[in-house]
């Protein structure tokens, strides 16, 4: 019964993590309070990362939590906590598009849907999972132009924000 | 259904919910989270397809996202901030100046 | 000699290009003045030696043609244009009386405009007209003779204007330049005509295809008259002489020149040359006859009445005219262009003495103020006395000749001459000895009626002047001897006349001596003794003086009937209508159209962002559909 439960444990975990995501983000879409939604987000990245954590890329579980959780969504509730949130978007919560937005969200979801369940060609099944070596190995080796262009990408942005910068700091003296 | 379909089909759902929240959703700071939302579900989908195949590429390219994420966010918010400061509201309909 | 002819036309035009580039240097320059004179007038003398020594070739051959092509001037998908000239008996006529005449009164000019401070100027002009006269005398198919064509009404519009800073000269040169214009509508249909006929615009070849009696490919009247339509614009027929008047505005050197010995005779000329096609044309040729009596009638009638010195001997050539074409309109075409010869050098004579009269008095050009000027300027006197005895057909001199050969040809030439064609040319003939006796006595002869400050000043003029006039008197008393009919007669046949006539000829001569010396008569009574006898004549046809002397009203009809509904029409129909309402509007409209449209779709761009991402949305959708379904 343990082994049967345990060989089912990563399919019922997977089951668990993934609808459990999907009930986050959903409740992302209607809760009032923006830090609510923070909490929201937060909880479905962890999950995600569990997710990935299942599937044997443990790294990039690590990084889940590292980068998104840690760095993005903390950044983002620092900023949620400085500004006032109580201005009309917080009593009125959804625009003027809720209806033809949730009618094309659905749309969207059955296309995609269609389109996955018809489109899947039997997996080629490997269950091997690769580790952190192969994947550095094949990031600075392969995919070094990736990389490259990815921080050329950084540094524009770095080089904004400290535009963005001196621009205000002018205009405010 | 097996464990790619299952997954594939969070991952697509993660997404739609995300363009889902940009539409509907008025607050400014959510409308930023829901995009990030987006991008989990594209991360995960990646990363499906990354260990159905075997290969290094989906791995790989979810970790640019990673960065790119980041860095996204990292602007996108000072962005907001200023604007914010500029109108007072984090409503997304003050932001119309680029009527017509 | 080799390039002969190509030489001949094209000196004058060196001397044009010459004195026109150099005109505003010249005018200071120590010796600009020789230069210029002697460019000016030597080169048109020096082609004048050219055009006799082809004369001298042309003769030596008996009367064989001369061709030379200069070069080809297009070729267009298998049909060339080429620049020829041609030489035979009717051109070295014409070629003659253009360089010889011209020559004299290039001479003449070196007096006349002595004063004026565009001297260069007038001498370019001067030479470029020649440059374009020859080109029309010598061109061997209908397009050179159409560049020459257009290249003298070019010349006619630059001297008539010389004095532009006065607007009524730059207007009657206008005038001129588009009455011919008019005249040329008719000359190019004519030449398309032909083309379109025959596949070549030569003209010896034109004629002889209609000579050779094989049944024509198109109707030779209707190409006569298209190309008659010409003739009467450059050559000052009813109903386009209007300008001829008018054109008396530019210096007399050009009156004598172009509007009397050269230019009005091209139409003349053009006919001669095309007798070919109006041999075969009886319907043109009795267009040309009647046209050409009644403008000769027409004018004459006017010209009794006019005051102004050019304005009468201007009718007199549009008169004159007439009779050239009445000449042709029966068949004899040699008669016509034997008048051409003598009337150059009476008309000549006529107008240069009038300009030394003018010169004289200082600028005075009414004769109502002249008289008395025989004893004081007799060179100009005896002159102008011996050309208007020749204008009148007073024998033994030119003018008798050539217009009793007229008349004789209007009775009795079988191609059109009947006895109510040589009344109204008797007529004619009469009032023309009239009116040009006039002229003399009111001029010269009759007590002065002059203003004393004028009359004081009365000197001859420079020998310059006075030489050419005596030149061309004499050539008026002589020329009339050299029978030019018989010269002509091998390429323009004398016109035929039947036996049965001939015994009127004798009686038609002794009545064309009668008519002259009554015109004489008549202008002695009526003007003998000064101006009260005309005075009360006036006063007793007191409204035929008024039409004759305001020239029928023909101007004021033009520009009634013609001139102000079509100004009207361009103004409201173009103008407003075309141009603003449906160019513009169509032009605006579609600019509106744009913006309209763009206003728009510019609506999509709201500024919310909601809806922005809402399109992402149904973007994303509609794509992933169409792939689906497309696979």
């Amino acid at each position: 019964m343990i082994e049967n439960l345990l060989q089912n444990l990563d399919t019922l975990l997977l089951i668990v993590f993934g609808i459990s995501a999907l009930v986050a983000a959903a409740l992302m879409l209607v809760l009032r309070h923006p830090m609510q939604v923070a909490m929201a987000l937060i909880s479905t990245m962890v999950f995600l990362g569990g997710i990935y954590g299942l599937l044997g890329v443990h790294f990039i579980a690590a990084f889940q939590v590292l980068i998104y959780v840690s760095a993005v969504m903390v950044f983002m509730v620092y900023v949620i906590m400085l500004i006032d949130v109580r201005d009309p978007s917080f009593t009125r919560r959804f625009s003027t598009l809720l209806v033809p937005g949730v009618v094309g969200g659905i749309l969207l979801l059955a296309v995609l849907a269609y389109a996955l369940w018809h489109g899947l060609r039997a997996p080629a099944h490997t269950t091997v999972s690769f580790g952190l070596q192969q994947f550095s190995i094949a990031f600075l080796d392969e995919y070094w132009l990736h990389f490259e262009l990815t921080s050329v990408l950084l540094v524009a942005a770095v080089v904004a924000a400290l535009a963005v910068i001196k621009v205000t700091r002018k205009k405010h003296g | 259904m097996d464990k790619v379909q299952f997954l594939l089909l969070i991952a697509v759902a993660l997404f739609a919910l995300g363009l889902l929240g940009v539409i509907v959703r008025r607050n400014l700071l959510v409308m930023l989270m829901c995009m990030e939302l987006m991008l989990n579900g594209v991360n995960l989908s990646l990363v499906t397809f990354a260990q159905q195949t075997g290969t290094a590429a989906g791995a790989v390219l979810v970790f640019l996202i990673f960065v790119v994420a980041a860095a996204e966010i990292a602007i996108a918010i000072p962005i907001v901030l200023v604007l914010v400061r500029r109108k007072r509201t984090l409503e997304a309909d003050a932001f119309a100046d680029l009527k017509g | 000699m080799a390039h002969l002819l190509t030489l001949i036309v094209v000196l004058p035009l060196i001397g044009a290009v010459l004195n026109g580039a150099l005109a505003t240097r010249l005018r200071d320059a120590p010796f600009g003045r020789t230069f210029v004179t002697v460019v000016g007038c030597g080169l048109p003398i020096l082609s004048f030696l050219l055009v006799v020594r082809g004369f001298m070739e042309l003769l030596a051959t008996d009367g064989t043609p001369l061709i030379e092509t200069a070069y080809t001037w297009a070729r267009i998908g298998g049909r060339t244009f080429d620049v020829s000239f041609y030489f035979d008996r009717l051109s070295a006529v014409m070629a003659l009386i253009v360089t010889g005449v011209g020559s004299v009164i290039h001479i003449y000019s070196i007096g006349y405009m002595h004063d004026d401070k565009s001297y260069a100027r007038f001498f370019a002009y001067l030479n470029l007209f020649l440059f374009f006269m020859l080109s029309l005398v010598l061109g061997r198919s209908l397009l050179v003779l159409f560049v020459g064509w257009e290249g003298v009404g070019l010349a006619s519009y630059l001297l008539i204007g010389f004095w532009f800073d006065d607007p009524a000269n730059a207007a009657a040169g206008k005038k001129a330049f588009i009455t011919n214009r008019i005249g040329d509508a008719g000359f190019l249909l004519g030449m398309f005509l032909l083309y379109w006929a025959f596949g070549t615009l030569d003209m010896d070849k034109i004629n002889a295809a209609f000579t050779s009696g094989a049944a024509p490919v198109i109707s030779a009247s209707l190409a006569g008259v298209l190309l008659f339509i010409g003739a009467s614009g450059k050559s000052a027929q009813i109903p386009l002489h209007v300008w001829l008047p008018d054109a008396m505005a530019g210096p007399t050197p050009v009156s004598a020149l172009i509007h009397a010995a050269t230019m009005v005779t091209a139409g003349v000329y053009l006919v001669a040359r095309m007798s070919g096609l109006y041999s075969q044309a009886p319907e043109a040729s009795a267009v040309v006859a009647v046209i050409g009596a009644a403008t000769a009638f027409f004018a004459a009638t006017i010209a009794v009445t006019q005051t102004d010195i050019k304005k009468v001997l201007a009718y007199s050539t549009v008169s004159q005219l007439g009779f050239m074409f009445v000449a042709l309109g029966v068949g004899a075409y040699g008669v016509g262009i034997f008048h051409v010869y003598t009337h150059a050098f009476f008309k000549a004579c006529l107008f240069l003495g009038a300009g030394s009269v003018i010169h004289a008095l200082g600028g005075e050009q009414d004769i109502r103020k002249m008289g008395g000027l025989a004893r004081k300027i007799p060179v100009t006197f005896w002159t102008f006395a011996i050309a208007t005895a020749a204008i009148a057909g007073i024998p033994p001199l030119a003018g008798f000749w050539s217009k009793d050969e007229i008349l004789w040809n209007a009775f009795a030439s079988s191609a059109g001459g009947s006895p109510v064609l040589w009344a109204v040319m008797a007529a004619t003939a009469l009032m023309t000895a009239f009116y040009m006796f006039r002229l003399l006595w009111l001029v010269f002869l009759t007590p002065s009626r002059m203003e004393p400050k004028v009359a004081h000043h009365v000197h001859e003029s420079p020998l310059s002047m006075t030489g050419v006039l005596m030149i061309l008197a004499a050539l008026s008393a002589v020329g009339g001897f050299v029978a030019l009919p018989h010269f002509l007669e091998p390429l323009l046949p004398m016109a035929k006349t039947p036996e049965a006539l001939h015994h009127y000829e004798t009686p038609l001569l002794i009545l064309s001596v009668a008519i002259a010396l009554a015109g004489l008569a008549g202008a002695w009574f009526v003007y003998g003794s000064g101006t009260e006898r005309s005075a009360r004549l006036a006063t007793r046809f007191a409204s035929l003086h008024r039409t004759l002397t305001n020239k029928y009203f023909v101007d004021e009809a033009y520009d009634r009937f013609i001139g102000r509904p079509l100004v009207w029409l361009s103004d409201r129909v173009f103008l407003n209508l075309g141009d603003r309402v449906l160019l513009d509007g169509s032009l605006n409209g579609l600019a509106r159209l744009a913006r309209r449209t763009a206003g728009v779709f510019s609506r999509v761009e709201t500024g919310n962002l909601h809806r922005y991402a809402f399109f992402v949305l149904v973007g994303s959708i509609a794509m992933l559909a169409w792939s689906l379904r497309h696979g």
